[in-house]
């Protein structure tokens, strides 16, 4: 009787926080509901619905043009600065704090930041341009730029994580094999990409993991600079669900949406686990 | 190993009687927050103002006199809506946990329908003495806009805020033009005339007007339904649950709006992001309400002069000039102890002598038919010159078309605005086309 009291606040936890609510997001994908009004059975209409709903496609598509760009990107940028703040450069412990400070501010704080960065007539990056002869870009005004702003700046802001994790992956590989390396003569890079790399591809794996799960929830950043346009080219997965529940309060066809995404997204990791994951 | 038997851990008899007394801790803890509950019958009703500091002082006032006037009665109390993003969604928590107040003012015109259709609101005119003071307060036209779908009125028009043309005197002086444009071929002269590079670097950066180029649905409130009513005489958009703004009207709006922004006398930057750049002379003209009169007023710079006139219109428009005039309204929730004196109260809220104390306090025009004739607001509005123009105004208002989806078809419109109006990628009759068809999609499976 102990052991389950004990274990109780978070199987209660889990019941009421987890267990319920995916059951009845569930049930609610068989019915039609406002919040005000009764709820009404509706059969499969919902998922019938969402195979028509050429805008939620629209919606996965981008999400996906978001993760293309930012999961490369972060990995790329992360090992290599990684790679520079694992040497014994002067400073090196401000620049490792530096480059994690953006994690740890408020993701909107931080898009708030970059809106003023990204603005097309004031914002600091065009003032550059502009005083180095060239012209304005459109950051975010325009259709085909808008994802790829958005990635630079989710990259900012989470790069200083996958750093950590790759410094962390760094301190796991044996010694011993960079010394016999240095024996045979090889080049600071050539140790790099023949001995660390695969060393730590658990490491890489858990970054594509997560930063794919991460890119898969983007949301806030769309939200807030550009509301999923200029003509839809931003609106994220998590934002069409957002808006179709918490603005338009169709519950049943957010529920609906929610699950299939989350198929999709456990679909994709599984798909990268067989394709990355190697044993070390 | 059992744990629990181990020396170093509790022995196993305390441990249960700690576990023991936790839980009965826990049980009279509950016991009592239970027992909070009053045990004698609270009669009084709930009134909840919105939380603007203007009316929260209002409130006070009013609530404070009829409760002062009836000390028989039930006492009114009073409080602002509780904090939330958006007292929308404040409503929405409050009629999902049955905690509404027995009365709200300040709910927006187009959310009314779906809450009568959810049944939680009060049919008004059920009540001894409404139908009377319906018609004494408001046009017939009035009243047919707050008719919901099912013939029964489910809310007190309350007060409006006239969205009009806000310009600024001195630029339209300079560009040789004695008064603001009216038409749309006024408003093009007057944007090629003030369209201009100020500070040289090869960028337009003064223009004509501005208009967010969001797609936020209420985004359009301050450009294309404002423009759409002006250009109709008020058309609906949607009439008996069928949409009816596929017409010359709504297209004339969109090619009107496009030019503006193929010209560039629209910018297509979010210029919210720096100071106020109607005061600062970047536009010189802006589609807004009253409210800007007290934010002007406060942050103009010396010598600033502006004033109001109504949404430009279509060359060789005839009759007056409509405008959306963002009504808020008061309701009685189901929940209502006492419907009948909560009418009662409401009634006393909405009396003139209030609808002049409110206007005073907040600069807000009541929607009281005949306001700008009137000797008890005569004096007021000579005084307060400008909002004489939106009283004048708020004979020639709109509310919002009778459909418990109208957010959803601001946003179809909306996403039709972007794709031609901004970028241009469709054309005016395509996007209006489109939204016809999107919104009477909509509709149809609303009223399946």
């Amino acid at each position: 009787m102990i052991p389950y009291l004990i274990i109780s606040p978070y199987i209660i936890f889990f019941l009421i926080f987890i267990a319920f609510p995916v059951l009845f997001s569930i049930f609610l994908t068989f019915n039609k509901w406002n919040i005000i009004s009764p709820m009404q059975f509706s059969g499969f209409k919902n998922y019938i619905r969402l195979f028509q709903d050429a805008l939620f496609f629209k919606s996965i598509y981008n999400t996906f043009i978001f993760l293309a760009i930012n999961i490369p990107l972060q990995i790329v940028i992360a090992l290599f600065l990684a790679e520079i703040l694992n040497q014994k450069i002067k400073f090196r412990g401000f620049f490792r704090a530096a480059f994690f400070l953006p994690v740890v501010v408020s993701g909107v704080v931080v898009t708030i930041l970059w809106q003023q960065l990204y603005g097309f007539d004031t914002g600091l990056l065009n003032r550059i341009l502009v005083s180095l002869g060239f012209g304005r870009i459109g950051w975010l005004i325009d259709p085909k730029l808008a994802m790829p702003s958005i990635a630079i700046m989710a990259t900012w802001k989470n790069v200083g994580l996958y750093i950590v994790l790759f410094l962390v992956g760094f301190q796991t590989v044996p010694k011993q094999y960079y010394e016999a390396a240095d024996l045979e003569g090889a080049s600071h890079w050539q140790k790099f990409f023949k001995i660390t790399m695969p060393m730590i591809n658990p490491t890489i794996f858990l970054v594509v993991i997560l930063s794919t799960v991460g890119g898969f929830s983007l949301f806030i950043e769309p939200y807030i600079l550009t509301g999923g346009g200029p003509l839809n080219s931003t609106l994220s997965a998590v934002l069409y669900i957002y808006k179709e529940g918490f603005f338009y309060y169709h519950m049943g066809y957010a529920s609906t949406l929610g699950l299939f995404f989350a198929l999709i997204i456990v679909s994709v990791v599984v798909i990268q686990k067989k394709f990355i994951e190697k044993e070390v | 190993m059992n744990l629990i038997d181990n020396k170093f851990f509790l022995p196993k008899k305390l441990l249960n009687n700690r576990i023991t007394y936790f839980i009965v801790l826990l049980l009279i803890l509950f016991n009592f927050t239970s027992c909070k509950k009053k045990t004698g019958v609270d009669n009084r009703l709930v009134y909840w103002s919105s939380n603007n500091i203007y009316e929260i002082e209002f409130a006070k006032y009013v609530v404070g006199e009829w409760n002062k006037n009836h000390p028989d009665l039930p006492p009114i109390k009073y409080q602002p809506v509780p904090e939330g993003e958006s007292s929308e969604e404040i409503i929405l928590a409050a009629v999902v946990g049955k905690t509404t107040p027995d009365i709200y003012s300040n709910i927006w015109q187009g959310d009314v329908e779906a809450y009568a259709q959810a049944g939680v609101l009060i049919p008004l005119d059920t009540l001894k003495g409404f139908n009377d003071f319906i018609y004494q307060r408001s046009d017939s036209s009035v009243v047919d806009e707050v008719r919901s779908s099912d013939g029964h009125i489910y809310q007190v028009p309350w007060k409006i805020n006239p969205v009009m043309m806000m310009y600024n005197k001195k630029i339209i002086s300079n560009l040789g033009l004695k008064d603001a444009p009216r038409t749309y071929d006024e408003y093009f002269k007057s944007a090629k005339l003030f369209q201009r590079d100020a500070n040289g670097d090869g960028y337009v950066d003064r223009w004509i007007g501005f208009s967010a180029i969001k797609t936020s649905w209420w985004q359009r409130f301050f450009d294309f339904y404002p423009l759409y009513l002006a250009a109709s005489n008020g058309a609906p958009l949607i009439k008996n649950n069928k949409v009816v703004f596929n017409n010359k009207y709504a297209i004339g709006v969109f090619t009107f709006l496009r030019e503006l922004y193929a010209k560039n006398y629209f910018p297509k930057e979010r210029l919210s992001n720096r100071q106020d750049v109607f005061l600062s002379s970047v536009i010189a003209t802006r589609f807004t309400g009253p409210w800007e009169i007290e934010h002007a007023n406060k942050f103009k710079p010396k010598g600033f002069k502006f004033s109001f006139s109504s949404m430009p219109v279509p060359d060789g428009h005839k009759g007056p000039v409509y405008t959306y005039g963002d009504p808020k309204n008061i309701v009685i929730f189901n929940t209502s102890k006492n419907p009948q004196l909560a009418w009662d109260f409401i009634k006393f809220f909405v009396s003139k002598k209030n609808d002049f104390k409110f206007l005073k306090l907040t600069s807000q025009l009541p929607r009281r038919k005949n306001i700008e004739r009137d000797s008890l607001f005569i004096d007021y509005f000579n005084k307060h010159p400008k909002m004489k123009i939106f009283a004048k105004q708020s004979k020639y208002i709109r509310g919002t078309d009778v459909s418990p989806v109208l957010k959803e078809v601001f946003d179809m419109i909306s996403q039709e605005y972007e794709a031609s109006v901004i970028y241009g990628t469709k054309t005016p009759e395509q996007a209006i086309n489109d939204a016809a068809k999107s919104v009477s999609l909509l509709l149809y499976n609303q009223g399946k």
